[in-house]
């Protein structure tokens, strides 16, 4: 049974700290990977800059001085130095292609993906919970096989390519636009809800279907447990025994599932953003890449990962918060 | 091996690998016919991509300029694009890109992430620490994200999109066979092979190798589906295999440019080709894994 023990104590503590310090290692560890890729594997970031034709035509000269100007002229370590320093200081650069920087395209658009990211995992759960105690009290049923089947076709089924169907459906029937500019929650709830929604519920039962199917297994495995067995001779209710005994438990490894799915659906967002034409961070991203802007994709990867590291930590600490057992390992 | 019929609990003996292969087919078509009827369409799929030349009813690249961008119709099973090419050859010479990649990624990548889990389970200690920190960064990044930035360092085209998806799997493969291999690693047949005086190729590729084959088979159908999302997608987002070439994902990418309303048909086809696929892999998948699950093979 969870229990939210009042007392957190030393052990949590120590469990915070171990996992912090590890955290920032792997954030450190993140940091010189992204590197590595954005720099080293292309040998050459102009060719990236101006492509293999526009690469040709610059003259020595101006190689030379566009490399200096960029810093890509010292050597690698100070190049990472100088990076991890402006990232340490907020300045995430500039785009060559727009005035804006990067900081406050992040700040800008930002907003918008995390809100369809978490309406997403909101949605993952309204839809997948209440899928898996129907699929798990019956197994093998019927109504069993229909979800399993929903779960399985909505794992193959690419996001981005719903989004585009809907899109269309939307143009066909509506006369859908894609919204051009990103509206703030606060400035107009209505309008902003209109431009997260469609990507959130795509990306919502995508990530439903890995709940379900979780969620499925761990009440399964929870249901045979003695604890239940005892609640269920004592006289309780089924459905009292499921809601009270069964699903806290059977939640704990669809918490740590919905922590990685965050990840995945901040990735997942990037081409599902596109499809809608949403102006969030993952249609930035979209951009940097097609736009083959190597020092706008370098510092947006690392955001991601950061984030993505950032959501572990917090999901570890959560689950230890629920469960004593792991905080004692 | 004579060492394992005395221990009841090590795992079956994989001499009859031939004949078991064979029996292993049939028993995954008794024993689940639906995974069974996935494993044929996976099949014809992978048959269509290799005969995509003879299948396809048009070249991929030619263009009809009569026929721009003509809705489904006797000739044109699919359609056809803003220039004329016909959908359906270019959604059949997809399947060769998609599966080329797919199984590309999986062969060095899974494969390359099982060996080096091998390692990792076998000799354990330091190389293993530093090993597994390693991998814990590449699974910092999202598979997309990670394969994106890969893809875009090193230039579209095919060989670098297998790259970038191929270092996406790495993890996966590491993790799992060094779980699998920890637990072989205490088991008694290997213990009798070492006291025996085994050099540790020999104890890691004639003992323990052949028990994660069955792991690694799992992972990497369930890992083809994978791949092939990630390959639409680095299509989608421009930084897969470069136009004119067709790949289900490029498509998708023109199908946005081809108008303020997209044809349906262009969006429709290639989306469907990849849902196919993939749930024909997964499902195919599922039911190796029911097969070769250790807790089930007793009752093989």
């Amino acid at each position: 049974m969870v229990e939210w023990s009042g007392e957190l104590g030393g052990a949590m503590y120590s469990y915070i700290a171990r996992r912090l310090a590890f955290g920032a290692l792997t954030v450190l560890g993140v940091s010189i990977m992204v590197f590595l890729i954005m720099r080293i594997l292309p040998g050459d970031p102009l060719v990236a800059i101006f492509g293999p034709e526009g690469m040709s035509k610059l003259t020595e000269a101006q190689r030379a001085h566009y490399m200096a100007e960029l810093g890509l002229s010292d050597p690698l370590w100070v190049q990472y130095l100088a990076w991890v320093k402006a990232i340490i200081a907020g300045d995430f650069g500039r785009s060559f292609f727009r005035s804006e920087s990067v900081a406050e395209m992040i700040m800008r658009r930002g907003p918008l993906t995390a809100e369809i990211a978490i309406l997403s995992v909101l949605i993952s759960w309204i839809v997948g919970i209440p899928v898996a105690i129907l699929s798990a009290l019956k197994p093998n049923s019927v109504a069993d096989g229909v979800v399993r089947f929903f779960s399985i076709l909505f794992l193959a089924v690419p996001g981005f390519w719903v989004g585009m169907l809907i899109v269309l459906a939307l143009l066909f029937w509506f006369g859908y636009k894609a919204p051009l500019v990103g509206v703030s929650l606060f400035v107009d709830p209505l309008a902003n809800l209109q431009i997260v929604i469609g990507p959130a519920v795509v990306l919502g039962l995508g990530q439903a279907a890995y709940i379900a199917r979780m969620g499925r297994s761990a009440l399964l495995e929870v249901i045979r447990e003695d604890y239940v067995r005892t609640a269920r001779a004592k006289g309780l209710n089924n459905r009292l025994v499921i809601a009270l005994h069964a699903l806290p438990n059977a939640l704990l490894p669809v918490i740590t599932l919905s922590g990685v799915l965050l990840g995945l659906v901040l990735a997942g967002s990037i081409p599902v953003e596109r499809a809608f034409g949403t102006p969030g961070l993952g249609y930035s991203m979209f951009q940097a890449v097609s736009e083959r802007d190597v020092f706008v994709m370098q510092n947006l990867v690392f955001l991601y990962a950061v984030v993505f590291v950032v959501i572990n930590i917090a999901v570890d600490v959560t689950i230890a918060l629920l469960d004593p057992r792991i905080r004692y390992r | 091996m004579t060492v394992t019929s005395a221990d009841p609990n090590a795992p079956a003996q994989t001499a009859p690998r031939r004949r078991s292969i064979l029996r292993g087919v049939l028993t995954l078509a008794r024993r689940s016919p639906i995974s069974a009827f996935w494993g044929v369409v996976a099949a014809l799929i992978v048959l269509m991509a290799v005969s995509a030349d003879f299948v396809a009813p048009y070249p991929p690249l030619k263009s009809d300029f009569r026929a721009m961008q003509k809705p489904p119709s006797e000739k044109h099973w699919f359609g056809t694009d803003q220039i004329g090419r016909d959908t359906l050859a270019r959604v059949i010479h997809g399947s060769r890109t998609s599966l080329t990649v797919a199984i590309g990624a999986v062969l060095f990548g899974t494969t390359l992430g099982a060996l080096w889990g091998l390692a990792c389970g076998y000799f354990g200690g330091r190389f293993d620490m530093v090993s597994q920190r390693i991998i814990e960064f590449l699974q910092s990044f999202p598979d997309l994200i990670l394969a994106m930035a890969i893809a875009m360092a090193l230039g579209g085209g095919l060989g670098t999109v297998i790259v970038a998806i191929a270092i996406t799997r790495i993890p996966f493969g590491g993790r799992v066979i060094r779980s699998v291999v920890l637990s072989l690693k205490e088991m008694q047949y290997v213990e009798a092979a070492r006291g025996l005086g085994a050099s540790h190729p020999r104890l890691m590729f004639r003992h323990i190798l052949p028990q994660c084959v069955a792991p690694y088979l799992i992972l990497a159908t369930t890992h083809l589906g994978v791949a092939i999302v990630i390959e639409a997608s680095l299509g989608f987002l421009g930084v897969g295999i470069p136009p004119p070439n067709p790949t289900w994902g490029n498509m998708l990418a023109d199908a946005l440019n081809a108008g303020l309303v997209p044809p349906w048909w262009l969006v429709f086809f290639p989306g469907a080709a990849i849902t196919l696929t993939v749930l024909a892999f997964n499902l195919l998948g599922d039911g190796i894994r029911d097969l070769l699950d250790p807790r089930l093979r007793g009752a093989v």
